[in-house]
């Protein structure tokens, strides 16, 4: 088929939208886990474990996905710029120091591992950010927006872990909230962005689509649940739990769809068409574009 | 480890390609360890090739038509004895032993009993694939037909009624011209209708218009959609389907009567056209009692003198009171004494005077303002009066030129523009000269290898040409072949190629009904199949596929199985593009841009080893005609030149002992010293050996020979335009012959005959076909059109992985075009399953949405829809070819169709 | 220095395709993948309707998007400009895939040959295994382009050292050369004539202009 317009990119599929879920939610994890370490002095150790995991998981959805996974030690061969050699350096300690902070319990491990997620959160939104063939992710607001929407989820998912397990929520709950409004309000600047500057139509649609459930699951119900339970005391936890959960979807779900559904390639475009002894139009062809 | 294609080491073998008319491409092909590798350009015939030595997309498809798992590579016989689409051939494979004996027992038993059979038709026929390009791959088969004796070669697979056919004929009769150019390298401004030079102008035609695009020449592309061409071009004018030559009276209008007469090249047209013919009351020339030559008014003298009086100043236009003859049909004399005669120019302009571009406007669909501008720009750009030098001669300049592309120029309308475009480029002078409107190549005129060579004086001051007789002494009810060409078709000639140029399809028609008059239409005993297949190119492909069924004995060379050899008894597996050996003649003036600075030869030679048991042709030649006892002639018609050259003439003598067969290589190597004799004028005798190493010999080839104006004035004939006498005079004839003989089924087809034709309503006719096969046309409101392929036309290559994936790069080889608007009105998305139908017959494929092509035309590239040949029969490609009917009243006087037919569309399924 | 650039004239090409295949056939590339190829573009409504036939490929950056994002280092500039994969380096992730904005690379994961599962005698010659399940794409014919060199050739001027697509071209539509030799034939080229770079605002440099006056 000829293909001029933009068309969706194949070469990062789910797996690849895996890794940004999964390390966006376990990093994001690891930062609130902690803060929260820092604010009530307990050290969180499900939370920390579970984030040690998701950003494993990740991971070894895209050895899954890439042509050489026998060769994956090459990955750390371009520090200099490449974004993924910088996430998968920041990754080993991460996961190890997630992962003796959960063992030991010890509060310096768990805030270096905070330090170290913030360093994998921010790789994992440059690295979309430096894709500069997807006009969606070479957006400069992906770059918040990823960070967001992890610490989103992070919370989310501490939400969750911590009204599992006997930890304390205070953190999460206050967390959450500002996250989940920060998320919204640089999803709103995102798109906006998108929008004005002009971006491939399929991408626009994709985001379109999932704008208004974004705000309403994403947003105003972990939000209205979130106040809910400060006030409802009695069904505090219930609701807590399905506040954490919708901030956790909302940003699996944004990042899914940006990943695979919104990822139009830059297509090909004229700035002028040939000029044939005279012929009447010249300026240029740019066809897929909003 | 990827060898790449910059290794030095690979040999690199010289070879051509010829799959298509507008070749040859010179080509070499890397080889290594004996397997063919890659295509890559000859550089070595940069200097001598107007496309700088490059090679045609098709020709890359070669090495994967070489090692195409799905060839035949053994002889194969048919053992299901039942035919049909349903039925499977069986074919099992047999030895070549086997194969010949078969063959040979069938060849024989027919020269026991006679060649011709009862209805006085060869009993042997043969078809090969368009324009001749097989004729570049099949060796010595040639001298093995010449043997024989007649053949049938008139069932068509496309040419005759697929081709540019009008052009063909028409233009052979005014310019010969069996093809038609602008002489790009020098023109201007070039009005196209429908000529789809970037799909099929070949290697040369592209390079030259894109140097010429770059130089500043100006094209205007006015067809339905819009093709390549039209993108390359620098305006697009949409136009309503067969309307074209309304377009072009009102062309001719415009420079007729609203412009000033001087504009006009007025000498070109007193000196070397009819123009100032005296025309009689009764549409006849006015001759001069005593010699019978045409009459003309001498404005010096004021008198009428015969044309050919050499001080005359003649004058273009009025009506004169001349004393004279007036000579009709059957040489009847119609009036004699005092007659009153018009101009021939006058009465042409009087017969445009209606034709007026608001008149055009209502019919084509496109502003009368357009058609005001394109011609204003033409005639500006034609530069009446500028003279060129060209090899020492000084010659006029008219930088303009008109190309009419097919559906324009064949079928009914097809006679009315190749007119109307000729016409036209004469009123400017543009006609054959430098910069201007140019024939490339003659194919009914002898010889068919030298151009100019055929301008030979005729009648009436213009050149001679082969009708066949209308007389009644010489015309006959019984043709010599099945297509009755010589019988219907005076303009068809009767050279080689008159036969494939005859109304092909009425031999596919008259197998199940003769008409009244004609012998009865039989079946072949024998029919040779190469390069070709009908069932795919032809029209009513279900029906062809049918009729074939039921031939008795068919043989078939074979690449792969396919929709034609599906029905066949013997499949004879030949060596490909890359495994046989030939050599051809190249440059000079071929056909459509292949006008050339050099002459000479090419050789295709063996680039690996022949696969399987695949024998080269040359081989399979000799064999039949040892096995037929044809040996004697076979090789004298070899010697006699059947291989493209003689083999002895005054200044050399490579003549092949005719009593014993030869090896291929034998036969080439007399070929090859022959080929070198005459471009060296006999200095030279190399043979083979020497055009494998160096690929091919030329020697230059004088511009002077692009032009036909040069030997018209040397011989002081005159182009046979405006007015159509002669052929007014034959249609007459004609008509009496066929009525003589209780003929009145090509009475329509009389009625073109016209000594100026007039507009009808060409659309017209097929919405009455439309309603005749019991549709409502607004039920079936799309033109469906179809459009050259580049990377398929004639190659034969539908089923080759490369071609198919690079052309899906092209918009439209998917599937069916259709306007974006029209689409989005029908509910139509990019992809949906649609149904193309007529009232008759139906055919799937995906929509593709463009906008480039008018909302009441949907367009169908390339021919397609195969249901055997491996690999393209699952690409689900819809073809027009399925669509169209066979017709007798689609049928023009010169036997010919147009690919056009009315059709309904309907979605059938959504984008996957 | 020297810095080779492609120079691809629109008003000559006419979409033949034949830069497709001859590169399909120089570089052995499996059915499929196109390192060039030429886009059949259209604009407007009709009938106002333009059409215009551009060769693509790997422009060849100054600043390769797919360079800097790529882990390995597979990815790398030559001095002459030319952008080269190390197919022994490369993991296959991709990322240059998404990083070019020109659609030019591609990846292949499984043997893929023109008539099913099994290769033809040329396929099998020419087929390297290495190229699976990492980034492939145009490499201007480097091998080409050296090797002429080596041998004394100009790129751009002898067909022997130069790439595929350019000797191929029937418009002459495609040409090649240096762009620091102010004589090089492209350079001549983009002073005669005007011409432009697809998504220059992206501030890759690409080394691919495009004649359109």
């Amino acid at each position: 088929m000829e293909r001029v317009a933009p068309w969706l990119q194949t070469s990062w599929d789910h797996r690849a939208a895996g890794n940004f879920i999964g390390g966006g939610t376990g990093s994001g994890l690891a930062v609130v886990a902690a803060t929260s370490t820092l604010w009530t002095g307990e050290v969180p150790r499900v939370p920390l474990a579970a984030a040690a995991l998701a950003i494993a998981l990740g991971l070894a959805l895209v050895w899954l996905e890439i042509g050489r996974p026998w060769r994956f030690l090459h990955v750390f061969f371009h520090p200099q710029t490449s974004w993924m050699t910088r996430e998968a350096l920041v990754a080993p300690p991460l996961i190890f120091t997630l992962g003796a902070a959960a063992w030991t319990g010890g509060h310096a491990l768990a805030t270096i591992a905070g330090v170290l997620a913030i360093a994998f959160l921010y790789c994992q939104a440059r690295m979309l950010h430096a894709a500069r063939g997807i006009p969606a992710w070479r957006e400069p607001a992906i770059v918040p927006l990823i960070v967001a929407t992890g610490l989103a989820e992070g919370a989310g998912a501490f939400l969750i872990l911590a009204l599992l397990t006997p930890v304390g929520d205070r953190v999460a709950l206050f967390l959450a909230p500002a996250a989940i409004l920060i998320r919204s309000y640089v999803w709103t600047f995102y798109r906006g962005r998108l929008e004005r500057h002009g971006g491939p139509a399929g991408a626009l649609n994709a985001l379109a689509v999932i704008d208004a459930p974004l705000l309403l699951f994403g947003t105003i119900a972990p939000l209205s649940l979130l106040v809910g339970a400060l006030v409802l005391t009695t069904v505090a936890t219930p609701l807590a739990l399905v506040a954490g959960a919708a901030a956790l979807g909302a940003g699996w779900t944004m990042k899914g769809v940006i990943v695979t559904r919104a990822a139009f390639n830059q297509g090909f475009a004229l700035p002028h068409l040939p000029r044939l002894a005279a012929a009447g139009k010249e300026t240029g062809a740019r066809p897929g574009w909003s | 480890m990827t060898t790449p294609a910059t290794a030095v080491d690979a040999t690199r073998v010289s070879t051509y390609c010829y799959q298509c008319v507008a070749g040859p491409d010179l080509l070499t092909v890397r080889v290594e360890d004996g397997v063919a590798l890659a295509v890559e350009p000859n550089f070595c015939a940069t200097p001598i090739h107007p496309g700088a030595g490059r090679v045609c997309v098709k020709a890359y498809g070669l090495v994967q038509k070489t090692y195409n798992p799905h060839r035949i590579l053994a002889p194969m016989k048919r053992t299901n004895r039942k035919k049909g689409r349903d039925q499977e051939p069986g074919f099992v494979p047999i030895s070549w032993d086997e194969a010949f004996d078969t063959i040979a027992a069938k060849l024989n038993a027919i020269r026991a009993t006679g060649v011709l059979d009862a209805s006085g038709y060869p009993k042997v026929a043969a078809s090969f694939g368009g324009g001749g390009t097989p004729q570049s791959y099949m060796g010595t088969f040639p001298a093995f037909l010449a043997a024989w004796g007649p053949v049938d070669m008139g069932f068509g697979s496309g040419q005759g009624v697929k081709c540019y056919h009008s052009e063909h004929l028409y233009g052979e009769l005014w310019h010969r011209a069996f093809t038609v150019s602008p002489d790009t390298p020098s023109c201007r401004y070039v009005i196209s209708l429908g000529s789809n030079t970037e799909a099929s102008g070949g290697v040369v035609g592209v390079k030259r218009h894109a140097d010429a695009r770059v130089r500043g020449m100006r094209r205007v592309q006015i067809e339905p959609h819009l093709s390549v061409t039209g993108a390359c071009s620098a305006e697009w004018v949409p136009i309503r389907p067969k309307t074209d030559a309304a377009f072009l009276y009102a062309l001719i209008h415009v420079l007729l009567h609203e412009q000033p007469r001087e504009r006009l090249d007025l000498a070109f047209l007193a000196q070397r056209t009819a123009s100032p013919y005296l025309v009689g009351t009764n549409g006849y020339y006015l001759r001069d009692a005593a010699t019978r030559k045409p009459l003309i008014w001498d404005r010096q003298r004021n008198a009428a003198v015969t044309y050919d009086t050499a001080d005359a100043e003649p004058a273009l236009e009025g009506s004169f009171a001349v004393t004279a003859l007036e000579i009709g049909p059957d040489d009847v004399t119609l009036a004699e004494g005092e007659l009153r005669g018009e101009t021939s120019f006058s009465k042409l302009a009087a017969h445009m005077a209606d034709y007026t571009p608001e008149w055009a406007a209502a019919i084509c669909d496109v502003p009368a303002s357009t058609i005001r501008r394109v011609a204003e720009e033409f005639l500006a750009q034609a530069a009446i009066g500028e003279t060129v030098e060209i090899d020492a001669e000084r010659l006029p300049f008219r930088p303009v030129a008109i190309t009419l592309g097919k559906t324009v120029n064949n079928g009914w309308g097809g006679y009315e523009c190749c007119w109307a475009r000729t016409v036209a480029v004469a009123l400017v002078g543009a006609l054959e000269v430098p910069g201007g409107t140019l024939g490339t190549t003659v194919r009914l005129n002898r010889p068919m290898s030298d151009r100019i060579g055929s301008v030979k004086p005729g009648v009436d001051g213009f050149m001679d040409y082969p009708f066949n007789p209308t007389d009644s002494k010489h015309w006959s009810p019984r043709p010599n072949i099945r297509n009755a060409y010589r019988t219907l078709v005076p303009i068809a000639a009767n050279g080689p190629w008159s036969q494939a140029l005859g109304p092909t399809h009425l031999a596919w028609m008259f197998l199940d009904g003769t008409p009244e008059g004609l012998p009865e239409v039989t079946f072949p005993e024998i029919w040779f199949l190469y390069r070709t297949n009908p069932a795919i190119s032809f029209w009513d492909t279900a029906a062809l596929a049918d009729k074939m069924a039921r031939f008795p004995f068919i043989v078939a060379f074979a690449y792969t199985r396919d929709e034609s050899n599906h029905m066949a008894d013997i499949l004879l597996p030949e060596c490909t593009d890359l495994e046989g050996l030939q050599l051809i003649r190249i440059g000079g003036t071929k056909y459509v841009e292949q006008f050339w600075d050099q002459e000479g030869f090419a050789l295709r030679q063996p680039v690996v080893e022949a696969r399987g048991e695949t024998r080269d042709f040359t081989d399979i030649a000799t064999e039949l005609a040892r096995r037929t006892g044809l040996l004697e002639p076979y090789n004298a018609a070899i010697n006699r030149g059947a291989a493209g050259i003689s083999l002895k003439t005054e200044r050399y003598d490579f003549s092949l002992a005719t009593a014993i067969p030869h090896s291929r290589d034998e036969i080439w190597d007399a070929v090859c010293r022959a080929a070198s004799a005459e471009v060296t004028d006999g200095t030279a005798s190399d043979g083979l050996d020497w055009y494998k190493t160096q690929g091919f010999r030329t020697r230059p080839f004088g511009r002077i020979n692009w032009y036909l104006y040069p030997a018209l004035a040397r011989q002081g004939l005159r182009f046979e335009l405006p007015y159509q006498e002669r052929l007014f005079r034959i249609g007459q004839q004609l008509g009496r012959r066929l009525h003589e003989h209780g003929m009145t089924w090509w009475d329509n087809q009389l009625a073109e005959y016209q000594a100026l034709p007039a507009w009808k309503d060409f659309p017209g006719l097929w919405e009455k076909a439309l309603v005749k096969m019991g549709g409502k046309p607004e039920d079936f409101p799309f033109w469906l059109v179809t459009a050259r392929s580049m990377q398929y036309a004639w190659g034969g290559n539908a089923g080759i992985q490369l071609v198919q994936e690079v052309a899906a790069n092209i918009a439209g080889h998917g599937g069916v075009i259709i306007n974006a608007g029209a689409a989005a009105r029908l509910g139509i998305a990019d992809g949906d399953l649609l149904e193309i139908r007529t009232p008759q017959r139906a055919t799937r494929g995906r929509a593709v949405l463009r906008h480039g092509i008018r909302p009441d035309t949907l367009l169908m590239v390339g021919q397609f829809e195969h249901w055997a040949t491996p690999f393209a029969r699952d690409l689900g490609v819809p073809s027009m070819n399925a669509l169209v009917p066979l017709s007798l009243d689609l049928t023009d006087a010169t036997g010919s169709g147009a690919d056009l037919v009315r059709v309904g569309v309907m979605r059938v399924g959504r984008s996957p | 220095m020297t810095h080779w650039v492609m120079v691809a004239d629109l008003r000559r090409c006419v979409g033949c395709q034949t830069c497709t295949a001859a590169c399909k056939h120089a570089n052995a590339t499996p059915p499929g993948v196109q390192w060039r190829r030429v886009l059949d573009m259209e604009s407007g409504d009709y009938p106002d309707v333009r059409r215009a036939f551009v060769p693509v490929g790997c422009m060849h950056c100054d600043e390769p998007p797919c360079m800097t994002v790529c882990p390995s280092t597979a990815t790398r500039k030559r001095e002459d400009g030319i952008v080269t994969i190390d197919y022994d380096l490369c993991i296959g992730c991709g990322y240059c895939i998404v990083a070019c904005p020109y659609q030019a690379r591609h990846r292949t994961d499984r043997a893929s040959f023109a008539y099913g599962g099994r290769p033809s005698e040329p396929e099998a010659k020419r087929f390297d295994e290495r190229r699976l399940g990492v980034a492939t794409k145009c490499t201007f014919c480097v091998e080409r382009v050296d090797d002429g060199i080596a041998r004394g050739l100009t790129p751009g001027i002898d067909p022997d050292a130069t790439p595929a697509c350019v000797n191929s071209c029937i418009a002459g539509a495609l040409h090649f050369g240096d762009i620091d030799d102010p004589h090089s034939n492209v350079s001549v080229l983009l002073a005669e004539n005007r011409h432009f770079r697809m998504h220059e605002e992206l501030g890759t440099g690409p080394r691919t202009y495009y004649l359109w006056d």
